[in-house]
């Protein structure tokens, strides 16, 4: 090879290098240049959403339930400032804030550099005002107007407004929210979420690779979400929160009374340190852990010599006892009634659960096996192994371990007894419009815009604070429920068969009632007891309310009056046994059909998220339950029993609060069931609708007009002499515009060593000649329907028939169905 | 065929003025380092007129460099070549020497290397010389050897070479210890080796580069930055970035680029070092392809006519020297621009001519200026 030969290698090996890189820069520059575009356009734009105010939700006079304010907020934009000026900035900051620099530190110090961080979310005018004028001191530090939600009326309408929060999992799917957005997670702020966000505005800067901005590319200011106008009127939603506030303490206070009559002349506090020395020595005596444990235990308000003279003393924090209470809701000083209760015990500590008679368990020892922990606790002495999440008492369940660490245990404790709960629904029966929904305890939806406290989730999570049990309580109607037999009785003339003689003058207008209904309703002996044969031959006993009393002779409007059971069991039966004759009417089912047809057993649709359905049980339903195992029927075939027991609205038989109201308006309108509805209308911000929610029929039924007329006739009596007139005693004027039905659902039956647990229930009609108004309320585990419910009702009728200064006191009535 | 002391062109016509310098060579010399100049100032006046200093600084420091590198490339064109020779062992020990001393704590440390030996006020790369030190020294034994070689005169080339390179290898500086292996490789073949020693040459620097990576000698940061170019997304930005940003900032130049001072990529100095190792993205990404190709034709021309020279020279040393400068230059360049398009992984090579950086072009200048002188003195007799 010569030089010559071996200089052109060379220079071809140059020349292949070259047009290697020639061939690359062909592909980046011609071939593939859109992609690097876009990469290069892409890290060149920074983007900054301006959230959009959310609408405002206003009722129906146009009060502003819910609005927007600008707040001023603090942000740090990451990209803006060193790591070597965190600390300064922090502590900068906090002097401003008045917050701990190590805290803002902490917030800052993300691996995201690209994120911007808000360190306060509401500044005052001076703060904003000394950020922007030190901007030296506050590097990287911008001041931005950010919408904030308001309630300018705290807890009113909570349950139907709802609250915002953070998107879960779910939301994050729907396209316009992202994870720093806020979104509705429940009533009206949920289910119309979409129209109230608001279109987020966009600002698009142009920045170098330190992200400094350079300048502004495009800017679009953020659109408002839409107003809601709601039917609610807050008057009178204010009226009904406060009555059925009022009425829970009421119902509180009578059960407190009751269990008082209880104890034997023993006055509370006795009993109480009683029952608690008498625990500490049956835990000395039995227990091998030391027991010089100091107790955080309480027992409450007791001063009694006994005890200090006890084995140890006894220090007394009653908050500590009774765990976290209901906001607002006043509790006895000495703790009885405690519907649901988080108590935390320490090892070889004990607490207090409230009851008819309080127990104390005490926690004896904790051991850990096979990697588990089980606890061994004793109630009033009896020592029981517990695990975590296990009941502590498999047969009622009221008392669970919620949490069980290596030196405490955490239980959740339920009084059975204790009134828990009171909802409230008004219906306006002539378009569905909700006027009024509640249910209490309550809660603020401010507290979800700051981000709630780990303790108000634990004081108002326990009680379900959150929830709407106006759409989401499910309970059975009770003897509210009759009149769904009525209506069948009237329309279908078909009644109990064993009718005693004569007739009887229905009303003062009775000339006006035809003569085939009146012949119908025959009087009916209506004992405290009714017996009637099964299938097999056995004969079986159910008993009236009245029992050991009886209603005596009764029509079908006595029936009602009185809420008589066993007029109504006989009705049931008497299709039960008639239920294969050759008719073409599917008996068995009748009862079932027009309990539906009123829109029961299924949700209403109304423009509110997590509404239940309730059940109007039969038998497919009972048969597919047990193919299910479900665990929610009894062995054995459906039988007539069940039948009677949907005619008293017990069994399996569940409604909700705004179903018992729908179906009554459905009744006594004319047999219009209505869609009900909270929402009427959305506007922008210019007050153009944007969008409506009409009122809608579902279904309507085909009623006499003469039968709505009598059964208000008759609604009217249950108010002016029948069970629920010591309630709506002292009515004041118009008491005969009034009707109604009061119920009381039993949730446990009494047993030897059990007071029955009952619900209370009323649904209120008002006017009933021409009803503007449908009540239902129902106070859970409250007792008595006339004696808790309906007082309730009353007060909210007398707002609503007689103004504010109608209303009179609260006053228990009496105990009947 | 037997290699003679004395070279005429082939292709190139015969002068009888004897000093007429080459001016094409000269001219593509003067262009490549006007448009680098242009290129830093593009690249770092936005910067530096953010944050509020004089836009031209950079611009201006690196114009004092290339009037000397302008100047050092005239005066090292008159030297002559044959006369040089009799230096090459000084000059060789004289660049060893500096390359030890950077390792002392003498030598400052940028970007966890020590490479620097601050002159003064000034800072001075001893690396840079050491290449035309080994240039010339190789070039030296070369020219002086039996043609085929024998295999000793290859020994005694390789530690001549391998001293510095291990040298500089400490620094650590995978980039220039490398370009004295391509180097070397070339000057070898030119130089007469024969195709076995060149195969073992080869299986040696195989079985060397696994050794360096078995026996942990080479940094994991550096085998990170090796292979780091070929998958991007899979390594920490850090260890990507740059690349990353220049090839985007290339790619979406397109055919014409973005026009000067329009590059978005570049003057939002979203490509850091830009003015020194990534240069090029400032063409690339200005002026497109059509710069680029530009830019790259007259690295060619230049190349191009490196190899007229050699093939022109009059004697076997400046031959040899011309041959391992064009290599030099080549390896820079394509190792450069391919590390800018994600084609080779990061070394630090600057681009001849054009990066920012005194003592790279004075050197580079000077090493031009010899293969300079090799053409100027092409008819003179030799003077031995």
């Amino acid at each position: 090879m010569n030089n010559t030969v071996r200089i052109s290698v060379v220079g071809l090996v140059f020349a292949t290098l070259f047009a290697v890189l020639g061939i690359r820069l062909w592909t980046m520059q011609i071939t593939e240049v859109h992609a690097y575009e876009v990469r290069a356009e892409s890290q060149q734009v920074r983007v900054v959403y301006t959230p959009a105010p959310r609408g405002n939700i206003v009722d129906v006079n146009g009060v502003k339930l819910a609005g927007t304010r600008s707040a001023l907020a603090a942000v740090v934009d990451l990209a803006l400032i060193d790591d070597d000026e965190i600390d300064s900035l922090a502590e900068n900051l906090g002097a401003l804030l008045n917050e701990s620099a190590s805290g803002i530190v902490e917030q800052l110090s993300v691996d995201n550099r690209g994120l911007q961080i808000t360190v306060a979310k509401d500044l005052t005018d001076a703060q904003a005002m000394f950020l922007l004028e030190h901007r030296e001191d506050f590097a990287g530090v911008t001041v931005i107007p950010q919408p904030i939600r308001t309630y300018p009326f705290g807890d009113l309408a909570a349950h139907v407004l709802g609250y915002i929060g953070r998107p879960n999992d779910e939301d994050l799917e729907r396209e316009d929210v992202d994870g720093t957005d806020f979104v509705g997670r429940a009533g009206v702020e949920r289910s119309y979420d979409a129209q109230l966000q608001g279109t987020e505005g966009i600002v698009q800067y142009r920045v170098d690779a330190r992200r400094k901005v350079l300048s502004l590319v495009r800017e679009a200011p953020p659109t408002a979400g839409g107003s809601l106008i709601l039917t609610l009127d807050s008057r009178v939603q204010e009226q009904l929160q406060q009555s059925l506030r009022d009425g829970l303490i009421q119902a509180r206070l009578l059960e407190m009374q009751e269990r008082e009559g209880e104890l034997e002349g023993l006055s509370r506090s006795q009993r109480i340190a009683e029952a608690l020395s008498e625990a500490r020595r049956e835990a000395a005596g039995t227990s091998d852990t030391p027991t010089e444990t100091t107790s955080t235990i309480a027992s409450v308000g007791v001063d009694d010599d006994d005890v200090a003279r006890g084995p140890e003393p006894i220090t007394v924090d009653a908050a500590e006892v009774l765990g976290p209470l209901y906001p607002g809701l006043p509790i006895d000083s000495e703790g009885v009634c405690v519907p649901v209760q988080r108590v935390a015990i320490p090892l070889g500590g004990e607490g207090m659960l409230s009851g008819i008679e309080p127990r104390f368990v005490r926690l004896d020892s904790i051991a850990d096996m096979d990697g588990e922990l089980v606890a061994t606790v004793s109630i009033s002495g009896v020592k029981t192994a517990v695990g975590a999440n296990d009941w502590v008492d498999d047969e009622r369940q009221v008392l669970q371990v919620l949490q069980l660490t290596e030196d405490e245990i955490i239980l959740w404790h339920k009084d059975p007894w204790c009134p828990v709960r009171a909802t409230g629904v008004i219906l306006n029966p002539n378009d569905g419009s909700v006027i009024a929904m509640s249910s209490f305890p309550t809660y603020d939806p401010t507290i979800f815009v700051d981000g709630l406290s780990t303790e108000q989730w634990a004081a108002l999570g326990t009680v379900s604070a959150f929830q709407n049990f106006a759409v989401q309580g499910l309970y059975a109607p009770a003897s509210t429920f009759k009149v769904v037999p009525y209506v069948l009785a009237v329309e279908e003339g078909f009644y109990p068969l064993d009718r005693g003689r004569g007739d009887k003058e229905v009303g003062e207008e009775s000339n006006e009632v035809p003569v085939p209904l009146r012949t119908d309703t025959d009087e009916y002996f209506c004992g405290g007891e009714f017996k009637f044969t099964l299938n097999d031959g056995t004969v079986q006993t159910k008993r009236d309310w009245i029992y050991p009393g009886s209603h005596g002779l009764l029509d079908l409007h006595g029936a009602l009056e009185k809420s008589c059971d066993l007029y109504f069991w006989d009705l049931a039966l008497r299709l039960w046994q008639e239920r294969n004759d050759d008719s073409n009417i599917d008996k068995e089912n009748l009862l079932q059909e027009w309990s539906r047809s009123f829109g029961f057993g299924t949700a209403t649709g109304i423009d509110l998220p997590f509404e239940k359905s309730g059940l109007i049980p039969d038998r497919t339903w009972f048969s597919d339950q047990q193919d299910k195992e479900t665990g929610r029927v009894r062995d054995g075939p459906w039988v007539g029993g069940d039948l009677m027991d949907i005619a008293v609205g017990q069994g399996a038989v569940l409604t909700t609060p705004l179903q018992l109201a729908n179906g009554f308006s459905a009744m006594v309108n004319g047999g219009t069931v209505w869609q009900p509805r909270v929402v009427s209308q959305i506007i922008n911000a210019d007050g153009e609708v944007i969008d409506e929610n009409p009122r809608e029929v579902v279904a309507r039924v085909d009623l006499d007009p003469r039968t709505v007329r009598m059964l208000r006739e008759d609604l009217q009596t249950v108010v002016r002499s029948g069970t629920a007139r010591s309630a709506f005693d002292g009515f004041g004027d118009n008491v005969e515009l009034v009707g109604g039905k009061t119920g009381t659902g039993e949730v446990i039956k009494s047993s030897q060593d059990f007071k029955q647990v009952d619900n209370a229930l009323f649904v209120g009609v008002a006017p009933i000649n021409d009803p503007k108004w449908v009540v239902a309320v129902v106070v859970e585990r409250g007792g008595g329907g006339s004696a808790v419910a309906a007082p309730i009702a009353r007060q909210v009728l007398q707002y609503l028939l007689n103004g504010p200064e109608g209303v009179t006191e609260l006053a228990p009535g009496l105990e009947t169905d | 065929m037997s290699l003679r002391t004395r070279h005429r062109p082939t292709s190139v016509r015969m002068k009888d003025e004897p000093f007429k310098p080459d001016l094409v060579l000269v001219l593509t010399y003067l262009a490549i380092s006007a448009i680098g100049l242009l290129m830093v100032y593009s690249a770092t006046a936005p910067g530096l007129e953010a944050s509020g200093k004089d836009p031209a600084a950079e611009l201006r420091s690196q114009a004092i460099f290339v009037v000397i590198g302008f100047i050092i490339f005239g005066v090292v064109s008159t030297i002559d070549l044959v006369e040089l020779r009799g230096f090459a062992g000084p000059i060789y020990i004289a660049a060893v020497v500096p390359l030890i001393l950077v390792l002392t704590p003498l030598g400052e440390s940028e970007r966890m290397a020590q490479r620097w030996l601050p002159l003064g006020p000034i800072q001075f790369q001893p690396s840079e010389f050491a290449k035309i030190a080994v240039i010339l020294m190789v070039a030296s034994l070369l020219a002086a050897a039996e043609v085929p070689l024998k295999w000793n005169t290859v020994a005694r080339i390789l530690v001549v070479v391998g001293i510095p390179a291990a040298l500089i290898f400490r620094q650590p500086d995978l980039g220039t210890t490398l370009v004295f292996v391509f180097v070397v490789l070339v000057m070898l073949f030119v130089g007469g080796s024969t195709m076995r020693q060149l195969g073992f040459l080869f299986v040696a620097a195989v079985v060397g580069t696994v050794g360096v990576f078995q026996l942990n000698i080479i940094k994991a940061y550096q085998i990170t930055r090796l292979t780091a170019f070929i998958d991007p997304d899979s390594h920490s930005l850090d260890a990507t970035y740059n690349q990353v940003q220049s090839e985007i900032a290339i790619g979406s130049g397109g055919l014409f680029g973005k026009g000067l001072f329009e590059g978005s990529q570049t003057n939002l100095q979203f490509v850091p070092v830009q003015s020194s190792d990534f240069i090029f993205t400032a063409v690339g990404e200005q002026f497109g392809f059509i710069g680029s190709a530009i830019v790259i034709s007259l690295f060619g021309i230049l190349l191009f006519r490196l190899l007229i020279i050699a093939g022109s020279a009059r004697s076997r040393f400046a031959f040899l020297v011309t041959i391992g400068i064009a290599a030099m230059l080549a390896f820079h360049i394509f190792v450069n621009i391919g590390m800018t398009v994600r084609i080779m992984p990061v070394t630090g090579l600057p681009l001849p001519f054009m990066s920012a950086g005194g003592t790279v072009f004075v050197a580079l200048s000077a090493s031009l200026g010899l293969a300079h002188s090799a053409w100027i003195r092409r008819n003179s007799p030799v003077g031995e």
